[in-house]
């Protein structure tokens, strides 16, 4: 159980975390979001106890960081963003040094340490000097150290940088498998990672939390109304008013696909893709395509986090942070009104930031493997 | 105290697995040899006189003391430094150690090696014991004050090395503060004649401390000194790894 109450730090005049607060339940994978430079590490820092925050207070199973930070240090398992370890020391030797300064003793360090490097696949570079392994293996070594001492707490800061693909199934495997044994905090910027994994999302924008619940949830209360594509072949002029006539159809937008693609914009509770079909049988079209378009979590996160640039701070960025408010209040249950809003906004800056020199990628590029989302 | 424990043999065994320390081992041991040699050859000139003390002639002078202040410096430089450079004070100060526990750690470690450097030194006397007289007690002394001196400034050493990110820095200003206030005590010694500046400056000042304990006498003044001074620099060193966090 991890518990922020209304964390705060702020270097010089740099507010870096801005009042976060939120709770990670005991058996929960809880997801923190955000883009680089939002606030994630510091935020994650001053939960390990590495940086005291300026304002706010940390619980940490059950007991208070600061009052008693080496207990809680004792229940937590960190590994960082960065994975530092000795280059000259042997991977089991490490893991040796690391279960005694967790406080193990005798039988239990060889245990603990035979466990760790079971469980993260360290055993064909047990005996090798940690300078010589892959940043793989590093990264595998660091995650060995933060389970070491089976904490009741773990706390990951993008585990799964630097891995190939197939460890990366490999620890996310792990992570889903010890997220089931105790609490555990991860933070990443790949969003497929956040779907698979995390029973519940935060994400962090600027500092604050931008927005709160379950994946699903998130996606629907932030992307609208959902869509559906639909492609014809040699469509007739007359194909766009003619789908918009169909019950729960409430616009009908060209899609991406050529002059017969189409996305109808539907109302959330209907699925008119039954009628579609009829019409477009009754009518002798050629149905080359008709779904539905998810919405992903990627487009979730790009309307939350994408700012209009400083000039325009008064207009659509603010729009988007009230938005924000509302959804870190109203979680799951925010209204269609300030949804809208902030998908309004969303847009619009998506629009102008499209002009700029870092373009956050369409979300038509949604959930095609590890696509990472630029600040 | 298990983790002070911990990191005290970690580190123990990272001097031992380090190209450098060899290094300075073997720099160390034939500077000593070649300091040795050249002190009996001289004794050996009948037209030198002879002396009571030889081994005296080993542990006093310019090259006994920039040595010294060398070897704590190149013995601490690494020992923080090199974990704020590389970031893994990070998984260290999240594990359930105290900042004080890490100083400390780390400084007996360096100071261990310290002593295992001067271990073998002890065969000069031997040596000298073969083929002439050898008064053990000073020779004792000696190397007390050479076990006070050198946890002295591996203190400094310790402190400057928590200060930066840099080993070259760290060590730059080990080595000149060390070398600067060490020399400008004993200048400043030998310059004022006044009653209570005379004092005060010898209580202060390391060679004469040092000549004390050549000749065999151990001053509990001294070890107080020694003590609080260490006592300071190491509680200062431990600030200033916990003031990393507020920058």
């Amino acid at each position: 159980m991890i518990e922020a109450h209304d964390l705060s730090r702020r270097y010089g005049d740099f507010t870096a975390v801005d009042g976060v607060s939120f709770t990670a339940a005991d058996h929960e994978i809880l997801g923190m979001l955000g883009p680089n430079g939002a606030g994630k590490t510091t935020t994650i820092r001053m939960i390990t106890g590495f940086l005291p925050p300026t304002a706010g207070r940390v619980t940490v199973a059950g007991r208070d960081l600061f009052e008693s930070p080496t207990e809680v240090r004792r229940h937590l398992g960190y590994l960082p963003e960065n994975v530092a370890l000795y280059p000259e020391m042997r991977v089991e030797e490490y893991l040796l040094y690391r279960a005694r300064l967790e406080g193990l003793t005798g039988g239990e360090v060889r245990a603990a340490v035979g466990e760790a490097v079971e469980r993260c696949m360290l055993e064909e570079v047990r005996h090798q000097i940690i300078g010589t392994i892959s940043k793989g293996f590093r990264q595998r070594v660091g995650l060995a150290t933060a389970i070491l001492h089976r904490p009741e707490v773990l706390v990951l800061d993008e585990p799964t940088v630097g891995l190939d693909p197939k460890q990366i199934i490999s620890i996310r495997e792990l992570i889903r498998e010890l997220g089931r044994e105790r609490t555990l905090l991860l933070s990443t910027h790949i969003l497929p990672e956040v779907e698979l994994l995390c029973d519940r999302v935060i994400i962090i924008d600027r500092g604050r939390i931008a927005a709160e619940g379950t994946p699903e949830s998130l996606r629907q209360s932030w992307v609208g109304n959902p869509g559906l594509r639909v492609t014809l072949k040699d469509a007739p002029e007359a194909a766009p008013a003619t789908l918009e006539q169909i019950a729960g159809v409430i616009a009908v937008r060209a899609g991406a696909g050529g002059p017969g693609s189409f996305v109808l914009e539907c109302d959330r509770t209907a699925d008119p893709r039954e009628e579609v079909f009829r019409a477009a049988v009754e009518r002798g079209w050629v149905l080359l395509e008709l779904a539905r378009e998810r919405a992903s979590l990627e487009e979730v996160f790009v309307r939350l986090t994408t700012h209009e640039q400083p000039l325009e701070v008064g207009g659509a960025a603010g729009a988007g942070g009230a938005a924000g408010a509302a959804g870190a209040s109203g979680g799951a249950g925010a209204g269609s009104m300030s949804a809208e809003d902030g998908a309004d906004a969303g847009g619009a800056s998506r629009a102008s930031a499209a002009g700029e020199a870092a373009p956050p990628p369409p979300p038509a590029a949604a959930g095609h493997g590890e696509d990472e989302v630029p600040s | 105290m298990r983790a002070l424990q911990a990191t005290f043999l970690r580190e123990l065994r990272a001097y031992f697995v380090s190209p450098l320390a060899y290094l300075v081992m073997c720099f160390f041991l034939v500077y000593n040899g070649a300091i040795f040699a050249a002190v009996i050859s001289v004794l050996n000139d009948p037209r030198s006189g002879g002396t009571e003390r030889p081994m005296d002639q080993l542990f006093q002078g310019f090259f006994f003391w920039i040595i010294l202040c060398f070897i704590t410096t190149v013995l601490t430089m690494r020992l923080i430094s090199e974990e704020l450079r590389s970031g893994s004070i990070e998984v260290l100060m999240t594990a359930p150690i105290t900042e004080v526990q890490v100083i400390v750690g780390k400084y007996l470690a360096a100071l261990t090696f310290y002593c295992a450097l001067w271990v073998p030194t002890v065969a000069y006397a031997g040596i000298v014991a073969r083929y002439s007289h050898v008064d053990w007690g000073p020779i004792a002394g000696g190397y007390f004050g050479i076990f006070c001196l050198g946890a002295l400034f591996l203190s400094v050493g310790v402190l400057f090395s928590a200060l930066t990110k840099s080993q070259l820095l760290a060590a730059i200003m080990t080595f000149v503060v060390l070398v600067a206030v060490l020399f400008l005590i004993g200048l400043l010694d030998n310059l004022f004649n006044g009653e209570v500046a005379k004092q005060a400056l010898g209580y202060v000042n390391l060679f004469g401390h040092m000549e004390e304990f050549h000749k065999g006498i151990v001053d509990s003044r001294h070890l107080i000194y020694y003590g609080s001074a260490i006592f300071f620099f190491l509680f200062l060193a431990s600030r200033a790894l916990e003031d990393r966090k507020w920058r």
